[in-house]
């Protein structure tokens, strides 16, 4: 216990690293994910493959291999691309920003997964009466897709965010300093590993019960209509 | 009320001319016409696979019709081939603003669930017809009292009968002040014991002097309430005229034997 007390300052910094990491992967892969669900219920063809693609290859490839093939592959492209057009010398891919980029990829194709499953949900009567109102596109999306979308969403949402909240543990591959990589190094200099993954346990399950808190209260609030509580 | 213009044809509410509708190979509509006057109330009665409820949809455009043209009020909806060649509404804008003259009451209700009675019926005003919020408020209190909704304004759709849902979208449709209602079917998804107090309501609308376009089975409807018949038979005017005289002499063997088949 004392070790923790006295190694507080890493463990609270790759919590810090760990948690906004998983919070901006969450954001992205919310974005990514609408944009996935909208192109496979898009009525264009070529949008359709795309997105159909795009989690077909996502879901059925190992979170750590897209991971490096985007951290170090990212970095290539990167590189040879500014080495070609001549617009920027050697580049070094920021750690952080390339871990929320992945994950915010790879989770997005679970997301796209929940929202196309969240708004096919919907009666398309509801739409209809939306649309035979006069509402425009974007008004039959806010007023009355998405609070719905939102409520079907719900369930499959909270368990990626769980999954994702772990899978940040991947990152410390590509040498980002976060909870898991902070703990292991510092068990690993004074030889207290077990007492310091006993601590990193502790702290992803004080994270896993503030978001099951936090997701109940937005349940409550997107499910007037439904039963009642 | 709007001021009546000095165009002759100042009370033509909606007139549908030459429509037609094709799903793959499958002709639904092969030219079908109506015109509506104010104050019309006009029944569409054909046997199920008619075209009529297809009608009623290409109307507002919730279906695309493959050609002809739809005018409200004196606007035509302009329709046109697109780039792929297929007949689409030239302008998104005006589709919306003529839908919400044109309110929609459907089979099954489609009120929002997510939303209460009363927010279903202040959202088209709030956010379509941008009404300030108060005011629309109010103007919804008044029609649900007009449908017998009133007390049941703050209740979700999924608390409330099915008669009930179809009278508060039926006040959702009436909170736009629409030139033309178009119902679909109001209350063929209702328990008979539920579909008098929907029938009621639509009756007293169009005693009311309500331009309304009914595609409906209740033949006692027909009958009584509306002024103009439309029977239609594989997505083609078979016969059209008033209720009274149809209804009395059918003059073509086709709605001779619909309504003998509809009779007990």
């Amino acid at each position: 216990m004392e070790t923790i007390i006295q190694y507080r300052q890493v463990l609270i910094d790759g919590t810090i690293v760990t948690v906004s990491l998983a919070v901006l992967s969450l954001c992205l892969s919310i974005v990514f994910g609408l944009l996935g669900a909208f192109a496979q219920l898009s009525e264009a063809v070529a949008l359709r493959r795309l997105g159909g693609f795009y989690t077909m290859f996502v879901r059925g490839v190992p979170e750590l291999v897209l991971m490096m093939l985007i951290f170090f592959g990212g970095q290539l492209l990167i590189n040879d691309i500014g080495h070609i057009t001549g617009l920027w010398g050697y580049v070094d891919v920021n750690q952080f920003f390339a871990g929320v980029l992945t994950l915010g990829f790879i989770f997005g194709a679970y997301m796209a997964e929940t929202f196309r499953g969240a708004i096919l949900a919907i009666p398309v009567g509801q739409i209809e009466a939306a649309k035979s109102v006069g509402m425009s596109a974007r008004q039959v999306f806010t007023l009355v897709t998405w609070p719905q979308m939102v409520r079907y969403a719900l369930p499959s949402f909270t368990n990626n965010w769980l999954v994702l909240v772990k899978a940040t543990a991947l990152v410390s591959v590509i040498g980002l300093h976060d909870l898991v990589w902070n703990a292991f190094s510092a068990g690993r200099s004074n030889h207290k590993l077990f007492t310091f993954m006993i601590a990193v346990l502790a702290i992803y399950l004080v994270i896993t019960a503030l978001s099951d808190l936090a997701l109940r209260w937005v349940e409550r609030k997107y499910n007037a209509g439904t039963r009642k509580a | 009320m709007a001021a009546f213009d000095t165009n002759i044809d100042a009370n033509l509410s909606l007139e549908v001319r030459d429509l037609h509708k094709s799903y793959g190979s499958l002709e639904v509509l092969k030219g079908v016409s109506l015109e509506a006057r104010q104050g019309d109330v006009i029944s569409m009665l054909g046997s199920s696979g008619s075209g009529k409820s297809t009608f009623l949809r290409c109307i507002n455009l919730l279906e695309t019709p493959n050609a002809g043209s739809i005018i409200v009020h004196g606007e035509e909806i302009e329709l046109g081939h697109n780039k792929h060649g297929a007949f689409r509404p030239k302008d998104k804008r005006q589709v919306e603003r003529i839908r919400a003259r044109l309110a929609m009451v459907f089979q099954s209700f489609n009120l929002w669930s997510h939303m209460t009675v009363l927010e279903n019926v202040i959202a088209g005003p709030v956010h379509v017809l941008k009404q300030p919020k108060a005011e629309a408020i109010e103007k919804a209190k008044a029609v649900l009292e007009r449908v017998g909704m009133y007390e049941r304004r703050d209740y979700y759709p999924s608390h409330i009968s099915g008669g009930q849902q179809q009278r508060a979208a039926i006040a959702r449709a009436l909170a736009m002040d629409p030139e033309v209602m178009l119902f679909d079917e109001p209350t063929s998804a209702l328990d008979p014991e539920l579909v008098g107090e929907v029938l009621k309501v639509i009756r007293s609308l169009a005693e009311e002097g309500r331009t309304m376009v009914v595609v409906t089975h209740e033949m006692g409807f027909a009958r009584d309430v509306s002024n103009k018949v439309i029977f239609l038979h594989q997505g083609l005017i078979e016969e059209q005229g008033h209720p009274d005289e149809m209804f009395e002499a059918p003059k073509t063997q086709r709605f001779h034997d619909f309504l003998a088949n509809t009779r007990d």
